[in-house]
């Protein structure tokens, strides 16, 4: 092959699923472009039905497997899963968040970079060597920086954008300092080559170096403590339907990428790192659910509780496991939905009364029955309370860690119980206390549909796993196929 | 000796080339200050009015819209020299690049960033 070969073979059909996508982020801005003011909320609606279209033929696709360009690209039930989740929570963001972004203004910008930060996690989810990784993942932080300081003319927003660049360059500089020590230890960026190679050499001090630096690197994306410094302040200043895109895509696109990274570049090696995990998750666990307990503004409490959702999601990273693999990706999705549902209460929220802040939701049972019912479900869902979908998440995580680790499931089991303690603070003040304006909160269709859709799912996933599961055992089974 | 050992001593170096000549030049240095040696030498002449002043972001903008056809070219040199064996797959590919660099640049145009104002 020459330097400058052209014709490596290439199947372009296998990437239909990122192109879509990228044509369809394209056509909104294209169509943003040449369309009047007036008539832009109506990118909403064509972005969403736009990836419900492509979430179909993801759909069809599932049970590919393959690689491309010499195993820079995996194709397999596992990133399909991912990019299934990752679209589906961008949809759910979208129809749920439509009037908040009108009145935001920017609709063209709003939609074409949701799309295209989908469009990066879409990428991380197959990523088969670190330059495709920081690809993906440089893709979906720029779209995010921009999504974050949306809000141009609020000084919080512009701060958070400020804070989350800086941070966001700061990460992954650290990440890709370790990344370049791997290239430089191995000599490839493929991981399935680096797994050979690494596999062949004793444990050295620089493979150590590189290690800490990735998991740092990553450990921002994922806000584990004590990377997590940045997201409450981000969290609150973002526009919120922003936030909550972040607070699920965002960590499970990094999450998928660490599976990916450490199982299939690091097998030997990880087995050492376990404890390291082990305890990051434990102390993810506690910090984030302590400091949950006194934040008075509903979107600095969802953003320490996604904090200690990571925690729990870190886990199932511990034994690196198909069965941690399927707890880790099982419950990544419900989170997506239990998330989303959260969110689009407290944006609707905001829309109608301006403010975040918690005593604000008093009777909000009163006002908006539907409202105050969904975000009692997502809450309890996150706090793992059993006839929810988060209950069998958790019971999935911790599963895989009670031989070896039952100081963690213990850490998990106390802090849970924890945590239901500030989640029943929120229904408390939406159901006991009297509202001040009792004049009724009228949702939207859109927003309706988003509602009930979450609640519905948060509670089959939680009577009736069996379907998720075995989808979700199929994909983590396809993860070691390669 | 490890082909790490290579960048160690690179690093080294550099480490000391730096910190010798600031070291030196510390303790050979006159300390006694005269109106000669607090003029600007070499960094340009003296300024006039404040020098806090702000850029126009208008600057920032017209970088940008440079990296995209800066970013082209680096891609369309490659695919110019071998454009004579080439299959058609690769030229319909490079004109989606270029449709994809142009809405941006449509973008840009449309949000009047070249405009200045």
């Amino acid at each position: 092959m020459t330097p400058f070969d052209f014709s490596i073979p290439i199947n372009p059909s296998a990437l239909t699923l990122e192109m879509l996508v990228a044509a369809l982020g394209l056509g909104i801005l294209i169509l943003g472009i040449i369309s009047p003011k007036g008539a832009r909320s109506g990118l909403g609606w064509v972005s969403f039905l736009g990836l419900m279209g492509i979430i179909g033929v993801a759909i069809t696709m599932w049970g590919q497997s393959g690689e491309l360009l010499a195993g820079m690209y995996l194709l397999d039930n596992y990133a399909l899963f991912w990019k299934i989740t990752f679209m589906v929570a961008a949809a759910l963001v979208i129809l749920g968040n439509m009037r908040y972004v009108d009145k935001v203004g920017n609709q063209a910008e709003y939609y074409s970079l949701t799309i295209f930060a989908t469009l990066g996690m879409m990428v991380m989810a197959s990523a088969g060597d670190l330059m495709t990784l920081y690809l993906g993942l440089e893709l979906m932080t720029i779209a995010f920086v921009i999504l974050v300081c949306l809000r141009k003319t609020d000084n919080k927003s512009v701060e958070a954008g400020m804070k989350y660049i800086l941070l966001a360059g700061m990460s992954s500089a650290v990440l890709l300092y370790g990344l370049s020590l791997l290239y430089g230890l191995t000599g490839s960026v493929i991981m399935l080559d680096i797994s050979r190679i690494i596999a062949m050499q004793p444990v050295s001090p620089a493979l150590v170096l590189a290690l800490v630096m990735i998991i740092a690197g990553l450990g921002f994306k994922i806000s584990a403590v004590p990377f997590h410094m940045w997201s409450p302040d981000v969290y609150e200043g973002a526009p919120t339907p922003v936030t909550s895109f972040l607070s699920m895509g965002s960590k499970a696109a990094s999450f998928a990428i660490i599976l990916r990274l450490f199982i299939t570049a690091l097998p030997g090696v990880w087995e050492n790192w376990a404890m390291v995990i082990a305890i990051l998750a434990g102390i993810t666990i506690i910090i984030g659910n302590l400091v949950a307990m006194p934040q008075t503004n509903i979107k600095r409490l969802l953003a320490y509780s996604s904090i200690a959702q990571a925690g729990y999601i870190m886990v199932g990273m511990v034994t690196a496991s198909e069965a941690g693999i399927k707890g880790v990706m099982f419950y990544a999705f419900l989170y997506v939905f239990a998330t989303a549902g959260a969110f689009t209460v407290a944006a609707y929220f905001y829309n109608v009364t301006g403010s975040d802040e918690l005593k604000d939701y008093a009777g909000l049972s009163q006002r908006s029955p539907l409202m105050a019912a969904v975000m009692l479900v997502a809450l309890l869902s996150m706090a793992g309370i059993p006839p929810l979908a988060g209950f069998v998440g958790k019971f999935y995580l911790f599963k895989t860690i009670v031989d070896g680790y039952l100081w963690l499931v213990f850490i998990g089991l106390i802090m849970s119980m924890v945590s239901v303690y500030y989640y029943l603070r929120v229904a408390l003040v939406m159901y006991r206390d009297e509202p001040k304006d009792p004049s009724p909160i009228n949702v939207s269709g859109p927003v309706t549909v988003t509602l009930i859709l979450t609640m519905l799912v948060t509670l089959i996933i939680g009577i009736y796993p069996g379907p998720l599961s075995e989808v979700v055992n199929s994909a983590a089974h396809s993860f070691f196929l390669h | 000796m490890s082909d790490w050992a290579g960048v160690f001593i690179f690093f080294t170096v550099a480490l000391v080339f730096g910190a010798g000549g600031i070291l030196t030049s510390f303790l050979i240095q006159p300390r006694r200050a005269n109106p000669v040696k607090m003029e600007e030498y070499e960094c340009g002449v003296p300024t006039i009015g404040p020098t806090w002043v702000q850029f126009r972001t208008s600057y920032f903008l017209y970088a940008l819209l440079f990296v995209i056809f800066d970013v082209e070219t680096i891609y369309l040199y490659p695919w110019a020299v071998r454009f004579n064996n080439m299959q058609i797959f690769t030229f319909i590919e490079m004109i989606i690049f270029i449709f994809i660099l142009i809405v941006g640049l449509w973008y840009a145009w449309k949000e009047g960033a070249l405009e200045w104002k």
